[in-house]
């Protein structure tokens, strides 16, 4: 839903970062308001994964160039448990997984994180179960799944599901999730978009990184960006994954080949 | 997450380190014949008790310290060690009244209220100060149900007929060298005794405090479950901090016997040492079980989070028939603690089963060695063992050592041992970073989860105090 | 590790005395490095000789040979065996026909080391070229020089086969010893570099039929990116053994992979010893040992990893049947510098009877953080329920076992490079078979 008067929540300015010493951002500009969807496409290696990992504070990275407010406050400043205590969420593209500590545990601690910044109360071991039963709903989860290790011989499906219920219960603000389509078949990625479009409400965003229309079909995205050599090639509506469908990603190569233009792509 | 951020959360100061003024009676440094027949005397022991002494005495004097395990500490200078100290006008008191208030507050302060008013409800405890016991909660209670707790000391006096049936019955007075040298200058511990058939009404625990400064202490402790008995037993241990290190030597023996249970475990939170390795305790201890009668059970559960020296191998002789011996343990080393430690199960019976689940966390320059026994006997006929031994480093100068023997000579047996090295890995710290919680409790989260299996086994009542005692040891600043 | 010089003196003479005496009498004098005149094993001989004559036999209270007695050894005939080749008193069993694509050498046979038709690739070396070699510095590298099997051969080994392996070597090469029945001692020394990107395919094949010692000492460097399959195939008899010792170092990117079988000798100890000097290599070792009688067999590995992001991936499986003993010691050495290691060991033991024992020693010494360390062990029986499976499906129970017998096998013997078939390296399962 594109309000042009919704309050800005996420503003990414000309963003460079690297790993290792070898940049992959060369200047992303983005700007997402409440209640947008925005899709962020383009090949593998195209920066989409670095950028949802700059933006949670992953420390392998380093930003050199560019700032990223959140909510108007410096988001680079904080500490990736402090962005997702503000309600930043990424969901990943591969949780990890975490023998021995429980799944149950790790969402309650998680959630009362989060509710704690937001002043709401905790919840105790009681309450905190009956909330997750609840939102298992979302996602169409066996409770079973929560007396396990996090992420533990999870199926990829799974893995991808327990993201989704993490979102449900973090109530965050905005949503990046890398490539939650990815690796799932068509029963689950039903139930996946499913969850994303009854989290998305007016006061939240999403940006969804992906590289298959499939996902857009399920979700309807305000914005679709193209992605390439790290930075945002071009922005369109939802026709424009579309197109990308149909051409493919070549004419990407002829755009990067030709001359740049002169101010950087404006994101909307 | 930098490896320098997580070593300085298990850095943490050691919150029992404080010393109690209080008078104390000493016998002056060394060891000899006459020590061990004064510290005999003072006790008012049997013949037979100073007789096993002096044998222990003279058999160590022909030991020679091992040098086997992973450890490494200055030569040990046997004869600069004080071998009884006692707070003083203390024969043991009647009741808790007469007991030096300094005492109570000691154990107050350690957390454990001894007075009618604020002990732990449904656990006994024996308190152990220096080479003493000072008191031991609901002896009536117990008694009851014909339950014996009290100090060794006490049951040489009042049951010297049980000490002399089973005393040495399972770790010999010439085992080795730390628990022969126990066995001729043991001071004090704890003794329990379940009759047939009863079920212990509550837990039994020991708490024990070393406060002098150049003492060792050398307690042991004997549990004896009769047929169809059962008990489970807790030990803590703290002490003050020095810059010396101290000696600690003790002897635990345990006899199961048919159908009989015995849980014991142990919280250690010796004082172990600076950041830099100086002071800290020796802890040399041999612990033993004995599963006699067919169909007992005996299991062994540890913290270890303390000393600057842990040499420990808590084991099983399974020689009843189906008897079944369990070691779960969790060793944490930091800075440049040493703790070489493990079990030993030693398959004699038939369709005997063991299971062996060894967590180690090695962090700063300290080093963490697994060594184990599985010995499977000719007789053994479809005895089964499973191990499980892992490893979690934490910075790139601790150690991790894994040596588990198996031997087995029955090939109706089963013998399965796994091993696994981790560390916490920046991807899974960032993650739970990532949904909002902060590195030490997730590092606190990881390491306890890496832990669940052994927290599992305590006895309710101190699962959350290890849990905590951990999460203690992982407190402090974020780099 | 037992080390020869530290052992303090004693009144008593050492264990094994006077077969040691005899022993090194019988090879006293110089080696007969054929030619040159110039011995390139004399530097360390004569310490290693000395060294022997004081230490003697190893005995329990080493803690690398503590299940394992070597008192056996003086049994034997206290002089080295005749060489087959010039003279074959004893007439021993004929050897399978080599094909077109191995190359067979006779280790107990150097004089026809010269003549051999050496392949592109290969080039022995000889006097200058063999000093230059740096004979021995794997072993000094490796940390074995000291130990007894090492020091054993050292002292009365006469001769050295070195062969430089330059490029890919397309047949394979087969290094073969036979002790025959008359018996005696036959120690064997291979020199075997790898140069950078050099590729070679190894099947060392040694058997016994009589009451003899086979002492092998193989000696490895391989270069950067080197790849050594290496296949081991020894075969012996209640009265013969078996000391051999590979000392491999591995440089950056290179390969080594070892599959061996070994089977019937009264007392077998195989110790490979790896360094991966610089890390970044891979090291694939499979192991079989099949024990029956009062047959001994012991295996001492160690792996150590000095850089790096090297990987090891170990399997070691044992039959033990009737009295056999088996020993299985195996050491992953992970310090400091070698982050990023990924090491798997594997000890597999199956018992097939209630007198014979096995003994798994598995040492993981790790103080880098950052690495991927397992190891298993398991120790059984064949399985009730794979036996009954085969039978359900109308296997008799005695076919069926030995299907399993032959599986647990064949995970080994399939890598072996396919020279080996040649040598029927699973021959013992049909003789078991056949045994009543």
């Amino acid at each position: 839903m594109i309000r042009p008067d919704a309050p800005i929540l996420l503003e990414i300015t000309n963003l460079h970062a690297q790993i290792d010493d070898q940049p992959i951002l060369h200047g992303v500009n983005l700007t997402i308001r409440a209640g947008e969807i925005h899709a962020l496409m383009g090949r593998n290696g195209s920066g989409k994964s670095t950028l949802s990992k700059v933006l949670a504070g992953h420390p392998a990275y380093t930003v050199t160039e560019g700032s990223v407010r959140f909510e108007g406050e410096d988001l680079l400043a904080l500490s990736p448990e402090e962005r997702a205590r503000r309600g930043v969420f990424l969901g990943f593209q591969y949780p990890v997984e975490i023998p021995g500590v429980s799944n149950l545990e790790f969402l309650r601690v998680a959630t009362n994180a989060r509710r704690q910044q937001l002043g709401d109360d905790e919840l105790d071991t009681f309450s905190f179960e009956d909330l997750v039963r609840e939102r298992l709903g979302v996602v169409q989860m066996d409770p079973a799944f929560l007396d396990r290790s996090v992420n533990e011989g999870f199926s990829g499906g799974e893995k991808k599901r327990n993201e989704i219920l993490q979102m449900a219960l973090l109530n965050p603000r905005v949503a990046i999730l890398d490539e939650t389509d990815s690796g799932l078949d068509i029963d689950a990625l039903r139930i996946v978009a499913g969850g994303v479009c009854q989290l998305a409400g007016p006061n939240n965003a999403t940006l969804l990184i992906t590289h298959y229309q499939r996902l857009l079909e399920a979700i309807t995205p305000d914005f679709v960006h193209v992605m390439a050599a790290g930075r945002l090639l071009r922005t369109g509506g939802k026709e424009l994954a579309l197109e990308l469908e149909e051409r493919g990603y070549d004419w990407v190569d002829e755009e990067l080949a030709a001359p740049r233009p002169a101010s950087p792509v404006e994101a909307r | 997450m930098s490896t320098t951020s997580l070593e300085s959360l298990v850095a943490t100061p050691y919150k029992y380190g404080f010393v109690t003024d209080i008078e104390t009676e000493k016998f002056s440094k060394g060891l000899d014949e006459d020590v061990i027949r004064r510290i005999s005397a003072i006790k008012e022991e049997p013949p037979f008790l100073l007789d096993f002494r002096l044998r222990a005495y003279r058999h160590w004097l022909t030991m020679a310290e091992p040098d086997w395990a992973a450890l490494s500490h200055p030569l040990i200078n046997f004869q600069d060690i004080i071998y009884y100290a006692a707070p003083k006008q203390n024969a043991k008191k009647a009741s808790l009244d007469e007991v030096d208030p300094k005492l109570l507050d000691t154990f107050e302060k350690l957390g454990i209220p001894l007075s009618e008013q604020k002990r732990l409800s449904n656990v006994a405890v024996d308190a152990v100060f220096d080479s003493v016991s000072i008191a031991t909660t609901f002896k009536e209670k117990l008694s009851e149900h014909g339950v014996i707790f009290c100090s060794i000391s006490e049951a040489v006096r009042e049951h010297p007929h049980l000490i002399e049936h089973y005393l040495g019955s399972v770790v010999p007075l010439s085992d080795n060298f730390f628990a022969t040298l126990n066995s001729a200058v043991f001071s004090d511990g704890s003794f329990v005794f379940i009759p047939k058939g009863v079920e212990c009404p509550m837990e039994l625990s020991t708490y024990f405090r070393i406060n002098s400064g150049d003492t060792g202490q050398f307690e042991r402790t004997l549990i004896v479950a009769e047929e169809g008995s059962s008990v489970s037993y807790l030990e803590g241990c703290t002490a003050p901090m020095f810059d010396t290190n101290q000696l600690h030597a003790a002897v635990v023996e345990l006899v199961a016997l048919d159908e009989a249970s015995i849980k014991y475990s142990t919280v250690q939170n010796w004082y172990a040492g600076d950041a830099d390795g100086v002071g800290g305790i020796y802890n040399f201890v041999t612990k033993r079980g004995h599963c006699r009668g067919r169909h007992s059970r005996i299991s062994w559960t540890q913290v270890e989070t303390g000393s600057a020296i842990t040499w420990k191998y808590p084991s099983c002789v399974l020689q009843g028939a189906d008897s079944v011996g369990e070691f779960y343990s969790v060793a944490l080393t930091n800075n440049h603690q040493q703790a070489d430690t493990g079990t030993k199960m030693i398959h004699v019976g038939p369709r005997t089963r063991s299971t062996i689940v060894s967590k180690g966390i090695s962090a700063g320059s300290s080093s963490n060695t697994y060594r184990g026994l599985v010995q499977i006997g000719p007789k053994a006929v479809g005895a089964r063992n499973f191990s499980q031994c892992d490893s979690m480093l934490i910075g790139d100068q601790a150690g991790a050592n894994t040596h588990p023997y198996i031997r087995s000579q029955q090939p109706d047996a089963d013998v399965e041992h796994e091993a696994s090295t981790c560390r916490i890995s920046e991807d899974q710290l960032f993650y739970l970073q990532s949904r909002g919680i902060g590195v030490e409790e997730a590092v606190s989260m990881m390491v306890s989860g890496f832990c669940r299996d052994v927290f599992n086994q305590l006895p309710m009542e101190f699962a959350a105090e290890a849990d905590k005692l951990l999460a203690l040891k992982l407190e402090g600043s974020v780099g | 590790m037992p080390t020869l010089s530290p052992l303090p003196p004693t009144a008593r003479a050492p264990r094994g005395h006077d077969w040691l005496t005899a022993l090194l009498k019988a090879t006293a004098g110089p080696g007969g490095a054929a030619g040159s005149g110039a011995d390139p094993l004399e530097a360390g001989r004569e310490g290693a000789r000395a060294a022997l004559a004081h230490a003697g036999l190893p005995g329990r209270n080493h803690e690398a040979w503590r299940f394992t007695d070597p008192l056996p050894l003086t049994a034997l005939a206290p002089h080295l065996l005749a060489s087959p080749a010039s003279a074959a008193p004893d007439q021993p069993s004929p050897l399978p026909a080599a094909t077109g694509s191995t190359l067979r050498i006779h280790l107990d046979a150097p004089d026809t080391h010269a003549r051999a038709a050496w392949p592109d690739g290969i080039e022995r070396l000889e006097g200058e070229a063999l000093r230059k070699a740096v004979l021995g510095s794997v072993l000094t590298d490796t940390g074995v020089e000291q130990e007894w099997a090492v020091a054993l051969n050292t002292a009365i080994v006469p001769r050295v086969l070195a062969l430089r392996v330059c490029g890919t070597v397309a047949p394979c090469l087969e290094l073969v010893s036979q002790a025959g029945a008359r018996g005696g001692v036959l120690p064997l020394r291979v020199l075997l570099l790898l140069e950078e990107g050099a590729s070679l395919t190894l099947l060392q094949v040694h058997l016994a039929e009589g009451p003899s010692l086979t002492s092998v000492v193989m000696d490895i460097a391989l270069g950067r990116d080197a790849r050594l399959q290496h296949g081991l195939v020894a075969r012996g008899v209640d009265e013969a053994a078996l000391l051999a010792v590979t000392a491999v170092r591995q440089a950056a990117g290179s390969r080594w992979s070892q599959t061996s079988l070994c089977s019937g000798w009264g007392l077998a100890r195989q110790e490979p010893v790896v360094l991966q000097s610089e890390g970044r290599a891979d090291t694939r070792l499979r192991g079989l040992h099949w024990l029956e009688g009062h047959q001994l067999a012991d295996t001492h590995s160690r792996m150590r990893f000095a850089g790096p992001e090297g990987s090891l991936d170990q399997l070691h499986k044992v039959v033990a049947a009737g009295e056999s003993r088996s020993v299985f010691n195996g050491c992953v050495q992970v310090p400091r510098d070698a982050q990023r290691t990924h090491a798997s060991q594997l000890s597999r033991g199956l018992l097939l009877s209630d007198r014979a024992r096995i003994d798994t020693k598995p040492e993981l010494e790790i103080v880098a953080d950052d690495v991927r360390c397992t190891h298993g062990a398991t120790i059984s029986r064949p399985r009730e329920e794979q036996l009954f499976y085969l039978r359900s499906r109308g296997i008799a129970a005695e076919q069926a076992s030995r299907l399993l017998l032959r599986g647990v096998c064949e995970e080994v013997s399939a890598e072996l490079p396919a020279a080996a078939g040649a040598w029927s390296p699973l021959s013992f399962l049909n003789a078991a078979s056949q045994r009543p």
